[in-house]
């Protein structure tokens, strides 16, 4: 799956310049880099959310699902939410289930905590399959054992559609457990890029070095 | 004072004929023009938060300027295009409902147009771009903001008809406050006021006050539904 080069610029500035790649399905890609780096620019532009400064972006997924960083929750249950996306009840049920949603399947989505939203927003955009996904920052209100339950969904889901998987997080630990590939974006740059294990572990880049000493590596 | 108030009371409870026609008058004017003014408000309030075109701030810019426009203005502009000398007068229409309905309907629509335009622009791009994330088509995506919509509609409603209820300025330049036929509620009280027969005012005031308590406490309601 590729992803053609673009870039974006605000007010006369280049906040993002992305070189092109190419994506393989079945795999997940960490985004990561410091706040201000790109990161959702690049997961908004991917989406089509955003604009890039020459038309759009061009992918060869047939479908691109998006998760925004700020989930929303459209006025109705919990139940109707998931079921936007697809009216498949069964599976509907099993997502709440694994995310522990079942007791709030008739819950006003709109009166649901962070959390809540964030993941009933991934079960969601579960119910449907796509060849590119784009998560931005899903599990950033969530605790770290319903963190943990959508991990193990996200990994299923990938298996089970064989999707490429973008994840924008800012949690390296998050993404030294689920990602096959990383990406580091820096200063509107995708500086390195390659291996989860070469780039969180054993990075080329000083920049990408420093960054992973000074989050925590 | 006090009988005044006492006698008021006597009034309204009587149900007098003349009390029930300017009640009858005034709900038939505020409650047409204000669904008139919610039909023509409500999809260009959505579609004025919804979109982003060349020309949109110039637009809004000329709804707040109508949503301020003195109702005496808005009265006199109607009286000279269907006064005698006015291009409309073979219409016939000076002094009638219907008049007043199209003068309160020009006042209000611009009010709703503003209230359904701010909550849009704020809600429209959360629930598109949710939408497009989903991957769900135009038509959904538009039924989905709608929906965000309602109890903004139902509150903007409210308002229009407080606001339709309560004025008098245009609608009794156009409306000529014609007991039996085109008296409403204020111009009522202004007119009673004037002659030194306050039981009638006082009584229509307490009606009137009695509406937009009702009004504003549904509005209240609503909108602490709307706060999330």
């Amino acid at each position: 799956m590729k992803i053609n080069a673009f870039t974006k610029t605000y007010e006369g500035r280049r906040v993002l310049d992305f070189p092109g790649m190419e994506l393989e399905r079945g795999k997940i890609y960490a985004v990561i880099g410091a706040n201000g780096s790109g990161k959702s620019t690049f997961a908004k532009i991917l989406t089509g959310v955003q604009k890039a400064d020459k038309g759009r972006v061009h992918t060869d997924a047939a479908s691109v699902g998006y998760m925004p960083q700020k989930n929303f929750a459209y006025r109705m249950s919990t139940k109707a939410n998931i079921l936007l996306a697809g009216k498949n009840e069964e599976k509907a049920r099993r997502l709440m289930a694994e995310l522990q949603l079942g007791h709030l399947e008739n819950k006003r989505a709109d009166r649901l905590s962070g959390g809540e939203t964030a993941r009933m927003a991934l079960a969601r955009l579960m119910m449907k399959g796509f060849e590119l996904v784009i998560l931005d920052e899903p599990t950033a209100a969530m605790d770290m054992e319903t963190t943990m339950l959508s991990e193990r969904l996200i990994l299923d889901y990938v298996k089970e559609t064989d999707c490429a998987l973008v994840l924008v997080t800012h949690s390296l630990q998050q993404a030294r457990r689920i990602a096959d590939h990383a990406l580091y974006f820096h200063k509107g740059q995708l500086l390195e890029e390659g291996s989860a294990d070469k780039v969180l572990y054993t990075p080329e880049k000083a920049e990408t070095r420093q960054f992973l000493e000074f989050y925590g590596a | 004072m006090k009988t005044s108030i006492m006698k008021a009371i006597a009034l309204i409870l009587s149900a007098d004929a003349e009390l029930l026609d300017i009640l009858g008058v005034t709900a038939e004017m505020s409650l047409q023009s204000s669904v008139i003014a919610l039909l023509i408000g409500v999809p260009i309030g959505i579609w004025l938060g919804a979109s982003r075109f060349y020309g949109r701030s110039a637009l809004l810019v000329a709804n707040r300027t109508l949503m301020g426009m003195p109702p005496v203005v808005c009265g006199l502009i109607f009286y000279m295009l269907f006064s005698g000398v006015g291009p409309f007068r073979h219409l016939k229409l000076l002094f009638t409902v219907k008049i007043m309905i199209m003068a309160q309907v020009v006042l209000i629509t611009p009010i709703v147009v503003g209230s359904m335009e701010g909550y849009v622009d704020r809600v429209a791009p959360a629930v598109r771009e949710t939408a497009k994330g989903l991957g769900l088509g135009r038509v959904k995506t538009f039924f989905l903001l709608v929906n965000e919509c309602v109890y903004q509609i139902i509150s903007t409603y409210l308002l229009a008809f407080a606001r339709s209820i309560a004025e008098v300025g245009a609608v009794s330049m156009v409306g000529g406050a014609i007991a039996w036929k085109t008296n409403v509620m204020t111009t009522a009280i202004m007119q009673y006021t004037n002659r030194g027969n306050f039981t009638l005012g006082i009584a229509l005031g307490i009606i009137l006050l009695t509406i937009s308590l009702i009004v504003n406490i549904v509005i209240s309601l609503l909108q602490r539904r709307l706060s999330r």
